[in-house]
């Protein structure tokens, strides 16, 4: 970072065990009001560099070792890249069992995060103890049996995915043209009946959040409160109808006034998204090509957009299942359309969790599903070929270009967190403006900026699953000499110091 | 997820947690790997997968040592800190991807599932752990051989320890 003569930094680093990344940088004027915050999102390196000399066809089962946490998703979209490049469509049976991992993988992951990584926030309470806001205080919240559920529905939705998909932790079913092997009808009888379970568990945990949430007036309020409120563009991939899909489609944009802004294809990204660098970092933001870059600003006139659970709802026109369809207009109805609010993310993953469990299940039911032909061999000579899913955090694109062998020579990819990466920061910004005044860095800092990110759920571990440091997260205040002037710190055992 | 074959009556495991792409960040695979060739009746699993994933790697064994990295920033790369997984602390509010190898514990002993009542982690500081294709720090690498000799240790202390139990 380069020396900041005219301005004092603040530096809050949530994961100290990965220097120099995941961390929150606040500059101050010189009067000591926040000048500008940022959320730098770790970015792994040489993906690029990585990825050429390596046959194409070697990528699904790579790339989706390059995230600990979402697998799946990165051989989905690395495998649909594949598709484009050898030019070739599925059988429809293929095409429903991608889908089918796909959408079990969503219900799983939604369940995860809702219950375990968001509950400190929304189950246990942004004003409990921070000693009491981890998956301990969820557990003694929602009680043991509850958790149990959680963890049952969990272990079956995964051993779905290893049964049809390999291994849950390492997918290796997708193949360009198609999947490695046909749904039995004993497995799509399991399918069945899961998904039947699944979309009672999803029903159970919107009530969940309507008892724990919704029926709680300073919940809702904190939901609106302008402090998490940005007016944004919003992205998320739709079927034919402008109908919400994970796995397939076209990528729609609507405006901050929620109206159609464009509809593109995967391999028309390129004209939509641009990424910029700023100086001060090594990661890319993404912004809406069209717009163009106007800062780290909202409103109609600025090319930041989100993506993530809150944006695709906002993105589609409506949900393709009817009891997510019915959650979906009951969320609408509360919060207005479209929805700016950061923390209804929460919400909108758990409509999304029931729509990817009613999904699974129509999926599931449709003895197609189970016809052998499940393959298209590729015949054409590769040279170019984009793939995208919707992530659990938003959209992901996989880009390979090769030459006539399938060699891969030039290769991008963008994920989730680099499209929310704006307006993350646009999150951190907005609580640092509230909360810190020169060396006074109140301690609901520290509450709002990791539930603002909590919120978008952004790859902070994608990097790696080193352990963690000491300290979860500081904020470091320094004068323009580089002399610290206050330091606020959360320690791993939930104690806030002062030094 | 890769398992070698373990024994019928399993208690230990070991667990390596790392990524071979992820340059430092193989350190806890290969060690595993190593152990695996050098004690092969052990039950040893490793995975690239994190968070609460770890989940399915923790249970049904009362003794699990663990091989992993740590960024500190404190010290150099290559060294090599030993201590109980108690000593992790619960991180309040995780981070999202935060959420590891304590809060996969902590859920698991709070909901009865068959938790492992003692876990030993071995972590190497790493020097970088985000570069794909990434070749290992020497000093990391070189610690792989000492790496090896605490799990050999852990495992006599652990068998000497069962052996002085009564029948």
């Amino acid at each position: 970072m380069a020396e900041i003569s005219t301005t004092r930094r603040i530096t809050i680093d949530p994961i100290t065990r990965l220097e120099g990344h995941g961390r929150i940088e606040i500059f101050l004027d010189e009067q000591g009001a926040v000048d500008r915050a940022y959320f730098q999102v770790p970015e792994l390196r040489g993906f690029e560099k990585f990825a050429q000399g390596r046959p194409a066809e070697d990528m699904p089962q790579i790339t989706s070792r390059i995230c600990g946490v979402c697998p799946t998703a990165h051989h989905m979209a690395s495998t649909k890249a594949l598709d484009a490049l050898y030019q070739v469509e599925p059988p429809p049976a293929a095409k429903k069992i991608r889908e089918l991992i796909y959408t079990t993988f969503m219900v799983e992951d939604h369940a995860l995060h809702f219950y375990f990584l968001g509950g400190p926030d929304f189950i246990v309470g942004p004003q409990a103890p921070a000693a009491e806001r981890n998956v301990l205080g969820v557990i003694a919240k929602v009680g043991v049996e509850t958790g149990q559920k959680v963890i049952a529905m969990r272990r079956k939705l995964r051993e779905l995915i290893a049964l049809a998909g390999g291994k849950a932790g390492h997918p290796v079913f997708g193949l360009p043209g198609g999947v490695a092997r046909p749904l039995s009808e004993e497995d799509r009888q399991k399918f069945r009946s899961v998904a039947a379970e699944a979309v009672e568990f999803g029903l159970f945990s919107l009530e969940a959040f309507r008892k724990l949430v919704l029926a709680d007036s300073h919940y809702v309020e904190l939901i609106r409160s302008d402090a998490f409120t940005h007016r944004t563009y919003y992205m998320g991939l739709v079927d034919a109808e402008n109908r919400l899909n994970f796995y397939d489609g076209v990528i729609r944009v609507v405006t901050p006034e929620g109206k159609p802004f464009a509809s593109f294809t995967a391999a028309q990204y390129v004209d939509y998204i641009a990424e910029r660098v700023e100086p001060w970092s090594y990661m890319k933001f993404c912004f809406l090509k069209p717009v163009g870059w106007k800062g780290f600003t909202d409103g109609a006139d600025s090319g930041v957009y989100a993506v993530a659970p809150l944006a695709r709802l906002n993105a589609a026109e409506k949900l393709a299942t009817p009891l997510a369809q019915q959650a979906a207009v009951e969320y609408f109805a509360t919060l207005g359309r479209p929805v700016h609010h950061t923390l209804a993310n929460h919400w909108a993953r758990l409509i999304e969790l029931l729509y990817a469990a009613e999904r699974m299940k129509e999926l599931a039911d449709d003895p197609g599903i189970t016809d052998p032909n499940i393959r298209t061999v590729p015949t054409a000579t590769p040279s170019e070929g984009v793939g995208v899913v919707e992530a659990p955090r938003g959209t992901l694109i996989h880009h390979y270009l090769t030459d006539s062998r399938g060699i891969i020579q030039k290769a991008n990819m963008i994920v989730a967190t680099q499209n929310n990466a704006a307006r993350i920061s646009l999150s951190v910004e907005k609580a640092a403006r509230a909360l810190v005044s020169g060396a006074n860095v109140s301690e609901g800092l520290l509450n709002m900026v990791e539930m603002s990110f909590r919120a978008y759920d952004p790859c902070l571990g994608c990097a790696t699953h080193s352990l963690p440091g000491s300290m979860p997260l500081w904020i470091e205040v320094r004068d323009t000499k580089g002399h610290r002037v206050a330091l606020l710190r959360r320690d791993s055992d939930g104690t806030i110091r002062r030094e | 997820m890769e398992r070698s074959a373990g024994s019928d009556a399993v208690r230990v495991r070991l667990l390596g947690l790392g990524n071979e792409l992820l340059a430092d960040d193989a350190f806890g695979i290969i060690v595993a790997r190593e152990a695996a060739a050098r004690f092969p009746s052990l039950d040893v699993v490793m995975t690239s997968e994190s968070g609460l994933a770890l989940l399915d790697y923790l249970n049904g064994v009362p003794s699990l040592l663990i091989v992993d990295t740590i960024q500190t920033g404190r010290r150099e790369p290559g060294t090599l800190y030993a201590f109980d997984a108690d000593r992790l602390c619960t991180a309040p509010a995780a981070a999202p991807h935060g959420a590891g190898l304590r809060e996969a514990l902590d859920l698991a002993r709070a909901l009865g599932l068959s938790a492992p009542t003692e876990v030993r982690i071995l972590a190497v500081e790493a020097a970088d752990c985000v570069t794909l294709g990434g070749r290992m720090h020497p000093a990391v690498e070189a610690a792989i051989p000492a790496a090896l000799d605490w799990i050999e240790e852990q495992l006599v202390a652990l068998a000497t320890r069962s052996s002085q139990q009564p029948a």
